[in-house]
Order: C-alpha cells, then sequence, then structure tokens
C-alpha cells in the first residue's frame, strides 16, 4: 500500500527528494525546495531554477543537474558548476532527461544511504503534448529505476501511476482540490474497483463511458482487483 | 486502404480544405482568427465561449458561433446571454457521463448532416493544456470520435497538435511549411504491437510501442516530407506546430 502522504502537508515528515523539470516553476517550489533531502534539475530544469531564483540564488543550489544540455542556457550551467553543484552529462538520446536523472538520483540515494519515502518533481504536466506524454513514460520506467514512489505536480495537477495491486490513497491532507481520476493510460485496466470517489467504478475503459456512480463504502464489497496498470491524478491547493 | 491526411492543411492561409472549428476552454492561440474565418461552421463547448467572447473584445459581431453546447457550468452568464442574443443557438448537452468535447461533437456531426456540410475535418482548438484530466478527457473523445463522425478530429493547442491514427496505414503530409520540430507517436489506450514507419528521423520496423517499453517521442522528420504509419492499434500522432 502506497503512503499517500502529501509532501505539501507541512505537518508531515515525509522525506523526499526533489526533481526540477524544464517548466515554470509553481509557487510550491520554495516549500518544496527546503524540506527536500536532495535536489536535482534535468537539463532545462536548472534554467527555471536560475530565473525564479533570481537575488537568493545561494539558497537555491541543487545537488546536481543531469541531461544531455541541449535546453540548460550557458550561463546557467556555468553558475551551478562554478557554485559547487555536480554536472552530469547523460547523453543517451534512447531516453529522457527525466528519466536519466531518475536514474542519477537513485545511485546518489544509494551512494549516501539517504532514507527517504518519495520522489517529487515538479513540472512535466504542460508545454509539448510529446514531452507531457514523455513524463508519463517515465513513470511507467520508474519502477526499473527506483522502488520510491514517484509523483509529478504542475500547477493544479499532480499524477502518480499505481502498479497492479490495491492502493488506500490518503486524501485527506486538506491540500486536495476538487477533482480526480484514474486514466488507464498504456493499456486498459479490465478489472478496477474502487471506493471513496464520488462515481466509483467497477469496470474502466479508456472512453470513460462506464463509470458507475456509487456511495462511499458501499462498493466495497468486492475485492480490490486492479489488474492493470493506472493513472490516478489529484488535485491540490497551494497554501 | 489507406488514408492521408495532411494535418496542419487548415493552417494554410491559401488551403482549400473544408472544416469545422470546434472551441474548447483553453487560451485560444494566435492561428485562431485565421482558422475561425475559413471554418465552415464554428462551435464552442462551454467555457470556450468564454475564451472567445474574451478574445474578440471590440469585434465579437464577426466571431459569432453557429452553437454552443455544453452542460454551462463554465460558461458565464452574460457571455451565454450575449451569444444568445446574437442568435447563436444554445444546446444543454447536461450528460455526466461524456465530456463538453464529446457532445459538441455529436452536436456538430447531427448540424453536418441536418445541411448536407461537405467537410473533410473537424478541427479542435484547446484541450492540450490545463488539467491534466482534462487534457486526457481530450485524449479520450479522440477515440470516441470515430463512432460519432467519419470525419478526422485534431487538436491544436499552442504548438501541439494531436490527431489518432485508427488501425491501418496512413500517410501524413507533412510539407505546409508550418510543421515545427518535433513529432512523436503516443500507444496512449494499448500497446501497438507492429507499427512500422518511414519519413521520421528514428523510424520504426514492426516494432512495439507501449508505455513502459517504447514511446515516440521528440521524433523529427527526415525531410521527405512524407511520413508513413501503419499500426494494428489506434496510435495517438503528435506533431510539433509552427505558430
Amino acid at each position: 500500500a502506497c503512503k499517500g502522504t502529501h509532501p505539501l502537508d507541512p505537518s508531515r515528515s515525509l522525506k523526499y527528494c526533489l526533481v526540477i523539470l524544464n517548466q515554470p516553476l509553481d509557487k510550491c517550489f520554495r516549500h518544496l525546495w527546503h524540506k527536500a533531502h536532495l535536489k536535482a534539475c534535468a537539463d532545462g530544469g536548472a534554467n527555471r531554477l536560475y530565473d525564479v531564483t533570481e537575488g537568493e540564488r545561494e539558497s537555491f543550489l541543487p545537488e546536481f543537474i543531469s541531461g544531455d544540455f541541449d535546453s540548460i542556457r550557458p550561463e546557467v550551467r556555468e553558475y551551478y558548476a562554478i557554485k559547487g553543484c555536480e554536472i552530469i552529462s547523460t547523453p543517451d538520446q534512447d531516453h529522457t532527461d527525466f528519466t536519466k536523472c531518475l536514474e542519477v538520483l537513485q545511485r546518489k540515494i544509494e551512494e549516501k544511504d539517504l532514507q527517504v519515502d518519495m520522489i517529487v518533481t515538479l513540472g512535466g504536466l504542460a508545454g509539448r503534448f510529446d514531452q507531457i506524454m514523455a513524463s508519463v513514460s517515465t513513470l511507467f520506467q520508474a519502477p526499473q529505476i527506483t522502488s520510491l514512489p514517484v509523483i509529478i505536480i504542475q500547477e493544479e495537477s499532480l499524477v502518480y501511476l499505481l502498479q497492479p495491486g490495491k492502493h488506500k490513497l490518503h486524501v485527506d491532507t486538506g491540500m486536495e482540490g476538487d477533482w480526480c481520476g484514474l486514466i488507464p493510460v498504456g493499456q486498459p485496466c479490465n478489472q478496477v474497483t474502487t471506493t471513496g470517489l464520488k462515481w466509483n467504478l467497477i469496470q474502466f475503459f479508456f472512453s470513460f463511458m462506464d463509470r458507475t456512480f456509487g456511495i462511499i463504502a458501499k462498493h466495497s464489497v468486492q475485492p480490490f482487483l486492479w489488474f492493470c496498470v493506472l493513472e490516478t491524478y489529484l488535485t491540490f491547493q497551494e497554501k
């Protein structure tokens, strides 16, 4: 079962690493930064960090910046290199900067023997459509890279991939917004059961056509049979 | 049978493609004005009417849709009133099992048949940004579209276009000059086990595209101006638009 604890909740003691992708940084970034046990940027994510921390850059130095460096600006790369951030080239064109950054991150976590619970990623859910899909694709590859849950947050959306099995998502931090959903990206999910949603599911196809209206707790008669990979997301409101 | 399409043909200033335009609830891009005037039928899905209203301030009477449909939980009351007064049909589609976009396509197809319109494509603006669940819902509508209309449905927002390739062979003409650098093939709904392409920088030969195995993103063109794709399952084509 997944912890489901929300990294944005200031009162929780969740330990996490932070990955910054190449998208505008949200307000929640500052709070997330200071509580993160390890911070990294994937390529152009460093540009975003550099620009949004003007005047206080020395308080926002990532442990490393990795990527094929076709996005990071030369002056940004130089700045962080001079400040002692590790600059790690990951030129492999068969994988995205995000995927490769997770690989480097996992290596660092092991080297430093860091006890962390989650990897929080900022960005990746807006901009070029192919890159949004690439972010989702990285979530599918993440279990081969790390055993830690990987979540992605951008603006008001959070995305998290549920592996086959049973999951309990605690959505009571107070930071949850109004909407949520389950998206069978990658393949149909033929046996889905939920409780706790406004419209609980007995069967769910990509066409969104088979939603079943349900009352909370009344549909827990069936065992939780999740035979496929799903994706769920919860909104949150920034404090 | 091979399907041929020039995805960016609607954007050509001199193009003769006949299309309908659907506006969803996202900021409207610059290309909207060009697309509007050449469209044979224009419609807004719910909050899409807000976007149209706001961006056409001062010249709203030149941008009146044939209809606005939806469950109307997004359209502002003054916007709805304005377009109603101006003679635009306001069509309530309250069914909560389908999105405003899906229901708008249904209404659109009905209108096309009623008016016996000869059109070649449905162009949708918006739907690829904002709330993640709504982006996915837009993609989901593309899966439902073949049950609603036989017309190809494309979605454009900012620099991205998406178009769902049904199983079979496709020729995508990418030589309008409006194509940007990147393109991709995304097996959104299920693995595509036999995918073959030509015309891309990184082509596929009877390969599997699947989340967790291989997803083609940040691909590019080989310069030939034509991309051929053969797929055994529905496969989402995405490409950059030079706006």
